[in-house]
């Protein structure tokens, strides 16, 4: 009998499963980063439309998909760069998601007086972790480490100008 | 985090591929299975290094007694649960309706183990949803 209930009710949770999922942050720029680094425009453009039309179709389907996988992964760091250019994609693309973020909140107050100074020490941790990548730009501990002093950022920047805590 | 990564990494290899499409099937059905098939790849080159680092299999499977169990927990956090073999079948074949020796091709393990693999997340499920 609990086996019988146990699969009904794993059917019904599996018919309710999500099948959608947004990705939390913006994935077009390390992609951009990724094919840039190795495709010229001529090359795309020897390509022709059809394959064009194609791959637009494949990009729309690829963030649709990202759902059917998030369950079969943990977090960890990305590969699909290596090295002193995996960093600086790194820090190109945090560095274009902390302005744009500080271009959006900055008429917006914040909810305390020293976050620059906390945004600027998390800085300077980052610095000190990139210069330990100069040295071992392959250490996936330090890759690590730098993207968590990222987040870190993003996550304050983000908490500080809540408006669900300003209104507390 | 990296259902993130792997998505870019997916769609960057996807570009690469895309011209070994010859129309033989459905687009949508070779999406898929290369979209399948760059994520194994892509979990399989990344579990090296997470092995050494955390020990996940190891730190997986603590929770099956260190969490309560319980029915009102949504289907989507015992999957994040469950051991990384058994929740690759468990996707593949439960939600994204592969069949067991489609799966057995996909993940390089043997039909025998796949089923094995969806048989095991099934009991770690039930006993979770507090059926044993």
């Amino acid at each position: 009998m609990s086996k019988q209930q146990f699969e009904a009710e794993l059917q019904q949770k599996l018919a309710e499963l999500s099948k959608d999922k947004q990705p939390e942050r913006d994935l077009w720029q390390g992609i951009e980063l990724a094919l840039a680094s190795q495709e010229t425009p001529m090359q795309l453009e020897s390509r022709g439309p059809r394959v064009a039309g194609s791959k637009l179709y494949a990009m729309a389907a690829t963030f649709a998909v990202f759902a059917m996988f998030g369950w079969m992964v943990v977090n960890q760091q990305s590969q699909a760069l290596v090295g002193d250019s995996l960093v600086a994609a790194l820090s190109e693309q945090h560095q274009q998601q902390k302005n744009a973020l500080l271009v959006k909140f900055q008429d917006q107050p914040a909810l305390t007086q020293n976050w620059q100074e906390q945004l600027d020490e998390l800085d300077e941790a980052a610095v000190a972790i990139k210069s330990a990548l100069e040295n071992e730009p392959n250490n996936m501990a330090l890759l690590k480490m730098l993207q968590a002093v990222h987040q870190q950022q993003i996550n304050l920047i983000e908490r500080v100008h809540s408006a669900k805590w300003s209104q507390i | 985090m990296l259902a993130e990564d792997a998505t870019q990494e997916v769609f960057i290899q996807l570009w690469r591929k895309i011209g070994n499409y010859k129309g033989d099937s459905k687009f949508s059905t070779w999406l898929h299975t290369v979209t399948s098939n760059i994520t194994i790849s892509y979990l399989r080159k990344q579990r090296g290094w997470l092995q050494r680092m955390f020990n996940i299999e190891d730190s997986v499977a603590t929770y099956k007694t260190a969490e309560a169990s319980s029915a009102e927990v949504d289907l989507e956090s015992y999957i994040v649960r469950l051991p990384e073999r058994a929740r690759i079948v468990f996707v593949l074949h439960a939600i994204e309706g592969y069949r067991h020796e489609e799966v057995a091709e996909m993940t390089n393990m043997a039909v025998g183990s796949s089923k094995a693999q969806f048989h095991r997340a099934k009991q770690l499920m039930k006993e979770w949803m507090g059926y044993e």
